[in-house]
């Protein structure tokens, strides 16, 4: 298991080590231990691109994603626990919508955010991601696992649907929100398709466009490259490893009955 | 939960942590981005060097090209002002000809005050 986790971990140590010594990666052969390590590949990285502007677009998106999708994957979960008319088909299309890659919905998505006059905004790039199935179903699942009498005991004491949502399976419920939080940060933080489609202005690109355009500018900035990849890295490893328990237990809660 | 364990969870300190660290960090460049970098000139025994040349180079897309320059005083010393940079070169040269090895300068962040070891004018040309 330990050498498992160490050969997944070279690729980040090497990542690592180039941003901080800006050594040629096709040098043979390759230092093991960083050379004079130093910082100044991220000062460069600061001022080189507008970073703290991709930063900013890249915070405002996945914050309103992940918002979003609690909002409407925890209304969307708590109807699919309750019984309705053409539950079963509603259930089966959103399954089957999964089946449907993205590339493929490109087309209509672009021209629903143009006709809702959002192209070239925050709330443009985010729009997709605002829900997402799989996380519907996440919250599904975890809100069948509060016992029924709970919410039988809740509305006898005349609690309305939101409460009893808001009061009694929410709070049970935080490792699907921590799962929400930390699967939509990296999706909305990771996503380079949608974003580069609906922007038009550098000043709304986010930091994947940024590393992109960075690319494309720069030449000869192998560190400054690296230590870039690192500052994007970053974000979503910190929420990763701040949440990592909710995280593990979200995925886990209802695989398993009894 | 009382504010002490909100404050200790770490989806709070981590953030609360980061959030300390940058306006730190912001406080201490808002007292240290004054744009000045100075030194002196001396020669290969150490004695400062009156009326030569500091020239500044900075960063383009390919090389460096020089940008600024300004002449030492009677004691050796130089001193650029308003310096919005964060990585650049420094060479002083005498009307002579002779001059010091160019010094590749980076700093922590721009327009960083900066003051720097002296530039030592040898024999070359």
């Amino acid at each position: 298991m330990v050498v498992i986790c160490v050969l997944m971990l070279i690729p980040f140590y090497w990542v690592l080590k180039t941003s901080l010594t800006g050594e040629n990666i096709y040098a043979y052969p390759p230092a093991i231990i960083p050379v004079d390590p130093h910082l100044f590949n991220y000062v460069d990285v600061w001022y080189m691109i507008p970073f703290p502007r991709y930063l900013l677009n890249s915070v405002i998106v996945t914050l309103m994603a992940v918002c979003g999708n609690l909002l409407f994957n925890t209304a969307a979960g708590y109807a699919l626990t309750r019984d309705f008319p053409a539950k079963r088909w509603v259930v089966l299309l959103l399954l089957s919508c999964m089946l449907i890659p993205f590339q493929a919905t490109i087309i209509p998505a672009y021209l629903i955010t143009s006709w809702l006059g959002v192209l070239n905004t925050h709330l443009g790039i985010a729009l997709p991601m605002l829900s997402t199935i799989i996380c519907i179903f996440i919250f599904k699942a975890s809100f069948e696992a509060v016992p029924r009498s709970l919410i039988d005991a809740a509305r006898i004491d005349g609690l309305s649907e939101w409460r009893v949502m808001v009061r009694i399976m929410l709070p049970l419920s935080k490792p699907a929100i921590a799962t929400n939080v930390i699967l939509n940060s990296i999706w909305s933080w990771n996503a380079f398709m949608w974003p580069l489609i609906i922007t038009r202005s550098p000043e709304m690109q986010t930091l994947p466009l940024g590393l992109a355009r960075f690319l494309s500018v720069m030449e000869n900035t192998t560190g400054a490259l690296y230590a870039f990849v690192v500052l994007v890295l970053v974000p979503g490893l910190a929420i990763f490893l701040m949440a990592q328990k909710e995280f593990i237990q979200g995925l886990t809660s209802g695989a398993t009955k009894g | 939960m009382s504010w002490l364990a909100i404050l200790r969870h770490r989806f709070v300190a981590v953030p609360l942590g980061l959030f300390v660290v940058a306006l730190g960090w912001n406080i201490y460049v808002g007292m240290n981005d004054g744009g000045i970098i100075a030194g002196t000139v001396v020669d290969a025994t150490g004695r400062p060097i009156a009326g030569a040349r500091v020239v500044f180079f900075e960063r383009s897309m390919l090389n460096y090209v020089e940008q600024r320059s300004v002449t030492t005083d009677a004691q050796g010393a130089w001193r650029f002002d308003g310096m919005a940079v964060h990585i650049g070169q420094i060479e002083a040269r005498l009307p002579d000809g002779r001059s010091s090895e160019r010094r590749q300068l980076r700093l922590w962040f721009r327009a960083q005050n900066t003051w720097l070891a002296p530039l030592v004018v040898d024999g070359h040309r």
